[in-house]
């Protein structure tokens, strides 16, 4: 059983860690508009484009 | 979303009018377009690869701005540093902007102005708030100016302006965010103490030993640390604040519960004696701070939607100074007496009074009379009134704040505050159960004290945990957000969730005409020929004239091949007047046309007539159509005592009213006059809903005890609107009326449920058979119950 003895200690950090992303999350209005990121996986963000028009594909996201 | 409609827009929905037709290749096939504005967004969507939206939005666009190019011009205005000033927040290597931004209805907007912006090199980072229609944008401004962003968005079909939070907002954000990180917190440890406290669970059948079960009460005690003392803040500052205006409320005996389960345990732990319940305190607390959150957020759904009143004031004004020198300032910053220079197509920033120039004025906004109204030196105008006309050099009377569109708001906003409040039960109700639940607790806690000393502490805190009206406070919140959840879903944006209280009460539903009940656009649906054979020519010359006003009905004239009129004049409130190859043409009411002509039998002043050098030549008659679901609204709400109050003449009012089947009419309504029609109506103890959308339903929007803004409503009725129809289906106003009445059931049961639970316990409590952890599962389990009948609403 002393295996907890490191298991929780480590499990504790993780769960730090957890909550500062959370916070940080939060602190970034990332929790503001839940109705929309549903959405977002619906979206192609590189549609094959069949007009040969000005196509500035950047990797940005 | 499909559009397979041959006679809609594509775009945008709207019907395709006769003659010429645009098109625009989209998802591999060539789309019908309604005017030339919808086919350039709708090419510039498909040029930027964002042709998915198409595929996955759930609402139509916006129309496209015909006038595109111009407003692209205004938009240079937002590059001045001391506008930015205002709403800019600039950290050395980024600026960062709210806009506002108009058109936005459905997801995958958010996802196509994102997508456009993300393109444009210099833009950071961009985050749209689909429910709120707005964006934060973080750019780089040496490689790209605030206005090449506004007219990136205007370029696919958005408007977008800057924006401020009001202070009641910003504290709204502010509290979210410390709930949700209060929440998220008090979430992750109880779960950790959970499982410790499951694993010390099975150490009662003797599998554990001391030492391990005593480093695992140490964690335990070291991770509950955190959550009484972060996540459980807010109940001691409300419990302290309460006390200090000398009153107890729920968070009095909840801070007891707390502080007492956690010391006592702490002093356990540490001196290897008596009982330890963390995991309750944890669990106690993260529950209880789902309910708070839940209240706070149907509370304050209000705030979401506040629209923003710039819209209708200009940023900017030419000042003219003492040397006759034009400078661009800020229009907050004039002062009276000093001079300012309007021009044609601008909007009035201040209210003034005219020292040289003459013209039209349209104040439609602040009157909802279309007509234009002509100014000459020495008139007053007022400011967010459009100069159509004219260049006006004005001087200044009033500072920005104290212009009347200013002082309209601040009307508008005391006449929300005065409205009748809904009682909130909840509140009432645990205050006079908290003060019995504490003397229980008392006379309990004495009387195990004298029969046996070591329990009586346990048995105190059982009580107050067990009877913690927490499924009571729960009861009322959690239905009102299921149900505005669910007519969010129908498209009805309630803003104040408590008038879904006040809503089955309502027995009269009271109408707008004009852009409510029927779309604001005109047509001509008959014409009538007098001495004149040709109806080609007759409509082209009506085009001809009509071209040069702004009114309404001049768009029931629309043809691609106008004659030419010369030397139009208005005539308010009449017509119009001019001249077709040196004949007198006059085109209005009967009033307009000369006095000897013959006029047909029972002239109907509703129609348009048309006279052509000393002829009458036709009479039109021109009608608003009627939108498709009005008649099924009426039908729907024919229970209640139906009511349209129209600003319109006598005939097209009772006409639409006979149509749909509305008993009762009022015509030429003039905005007060409807506010004291409501009034009445309410000081008789009648419940009033009001259905409307100008600005001149925006008074008596939020006077009425329940109202909902419809269509395009303008921002103001928006503003003064408790409940907001974000899309175009009427018929789903009467969701909002069934809806409430299944609310107020809902919110009885969870009443019922909340109130027998604790009656239930109470006596269990006080005879001891409860342990603490057994009091928070109670507490718990009759709170889960109380959500998840709330949550069945929204199916």
């Amino acid at each position: 059983m002393s295996i907890i003895y490191v298991l929780i200690p480590i499990a504790i950090l993780l769960v730090l860690l957890a909550i500062g992303i959370f916070f940080w999350a939060v602190k970034s209005n990332q929790f503001e508009d839940l109705e929309r990121q549903g959405y977002n996986i619906l979206f192609d963000d590189d549609v094959d484009k069949k007009a040969p028009q000005k196509a500035p594909k950047t990797e940005e996201e | 979303m499909e559009n397979n409609n041959p006679n809609s827009c594509y775009h945008c929905g709207l019907p395709i009018p006769k003659g010429e037709v645009f098109w625009a290749d989209i998802l591999g096939k060539p789309r019908k377009m309604c005017c030339p504005g919808c086919q350039a967004v709708a090419e510039a969507i498909v040029e930027n690869g964002l042709e998915d939206y198409y595929r996955f939005r759930t609402e139509f666009a916006d129309k496209g701005d015909k006038q595109l190019t111009e407003t692209l011009d205004r938009l240079k205005a937002y590059d001045h540093e001391e506008i930015q000033q205002e709403f800019v927040v600039d950290d050395g290597s980024q600026k960062q902007i709210q806009l506002t931004i108009e058109g936005i209805s459905c997801a995958a907007c958010g996802w196509l102005i994102e997508r456009q912006l993300l393109k444009t090199p210099g833009i950071k980072r961009i985050a749209v708030n689909v429910s709120a229609r707005r964006a934060t944008i973080n750019w780089i401004d040496s490689q790209l100016k605030l206005s090449e962003i506004i007219s990136q968005l205007e370029s696919v079909g958005y408007h977008a302006l800057p924006f401020q939070a009001d202070e009641h907002e910003a504290s709204y954000q502010k509290e979210t965010k410390s709930y949700l990180k209060r929440l998220g917190l008090a979430g992750l440890m109880s779960m950790q103490v959970m499982m410790l406290a499951i694993g010390l669970y099975f150490g009662i059948f003797g599998s554990i030993e001391d030492t391990t079960k005593e480093f695992l009460h140490w964690v335990s005690f070291l991770l509950t640390t955190p959550v009484v003392l972060y996540s459980g803040f807010t109940f001691y500052k409300s419990a302290f604040s309460s006390l200090r205006m000398k009153s107890v409320n729920m968070d009095f005996s909840v801070s007891i519960a707390i502080i007492g389960t956690f010391v006592a345990s702490a002093w356990a732990t540490i001196t290897h004696t008596g009982e330890i319940y963390f995991e309750s305190v944890c669990m106690f607390i993260f529950l209880l701070l789902i309910s708070r959150f839940l209240e706070h957020r149907s509370r304050h759904q209000a705030s979401l939607i506040s629209a923003n009143m710039f819209k209708y004031i200009p940023l900017t004004a030419i000042q003219i100074d003492s040397d006759n020198k034009q400078n661009s300032v800020l229009a907050k910053h004039l002062k009276p007496g000093q001079k300012i220079l309007v021009r044609p197509g601008e909007t009035f920033p201040v209210d003034g009074v005219i020292t040289s120039g003459d013209g039209n004025v349209d104040e439609s906004m602040l009157t909802g009379e279309s007509e234009k109204i002509k100014k000459n030196i020495g008139d007053h105008v007022y400011g967010g009134t459009i100069n159509l006309s004219g260049s006006f050099e004005i001087e200044v009377e009033n500072e920005l704040k104290l212009s009347l569109v200013n002082k309209i708001l601040r009307l508008q906003e005391l006449a929300l505050a005065d409205k009748p409040k809904a009682a909130v039960y909840a509140d009432v109700a645990s205050k006079y159960f908290i003060v019995i639940v504490l003397g229980i607790t008392l006379i309990s806690y004495f009387g195990w004290l004298a029969y046996q000393p070591d329990r009586a502490f346990w048995v105190a805190i059982s009580i107050l945990v067990a009877t913690c009206p927490c499924a009571l406070s729960l009861a009322t919140p959690t239905a009102l957000t299921s149900a505005m959840a669910k007519l969010n879903q129908y498209g009805l944006l309630v803003k104040r969730a408590n008038i879904i209280d006040v809503m089955p009460d309502v027995d009269t539903v009271i109408f707008d005409k004009t852009g409510t009940l029927t779309n604001g656009h005109f047509s001509v649906s008959e014409v009538e020929l007098f001495n004149h054979s040709d109806e080609n020519f007759v409509f082209n010359l009506a085009a001809g004239i009509e071209q040069y006003s702004k009114h309404p009905i001049s768009q029931a004239f629309q043809s691609k091949t106008p004659l030419e009129v010369n030397h139009v004049d208005t005539i308010a409130g009449k017509g119009l007047q001019g001249t077709y190859q040196s004949q007198i043409v006059k085109i209005g009411n009967l009033s307009i046309l000369d006095d000897k002509l013959n006029l047909p039998a029972n002239p109907d002043d509703s129609r348009v007539y048309l006279q052509l050098g000393k002829q009458l030549i036709a009479a039109f008659t021109v009608k608003d159509v009627v939108k498709k679901d009005a008649k099924q609204l009426v039908n729907d709400l024919s229970s209640k005592q139906l009511v349209m109050l129209s600003g319109d003449a006598e005939t097209s009012a009772t006409s639409v009213a006979n149509a749909l089947g509305i008993p009762n009419v009022y015509f030429r309504q003039t905005p007060q006059q409807k506010l004291n029609y409501i009034q009445s109506l309410q000081a008789d103890g009648h419940k009033v809903l009001m259905i409307g959308d100008g600005i001149n339903d925006a008074p008596v929007l939020a006077a009425a005890d329940v109202s909902i803004a419809v269509g395009d409503a303008s921002d103001m009725a928006k503003r003064s609107a408790d409940i907001i129809l974000l899309n175009s289906k009427l018929s789903n106003v009467k969701f909002a009326v069934s809806m409430a009445i299944k609310v107020r059931h809902k919110i009885k049961q969870n009443m019922v449920w909340a109130i027998g639970y604790n009656a239930l316990i109470l006596p269990l409590a006080v005879a001891g058979y409860l342990s603490p952890w057994m009091a928070v599962i109670g507490m718990s389990l009759s709170s889960i119950i109380v959500v998840a009948n709330s949550i069945r609403l929204l199916r």
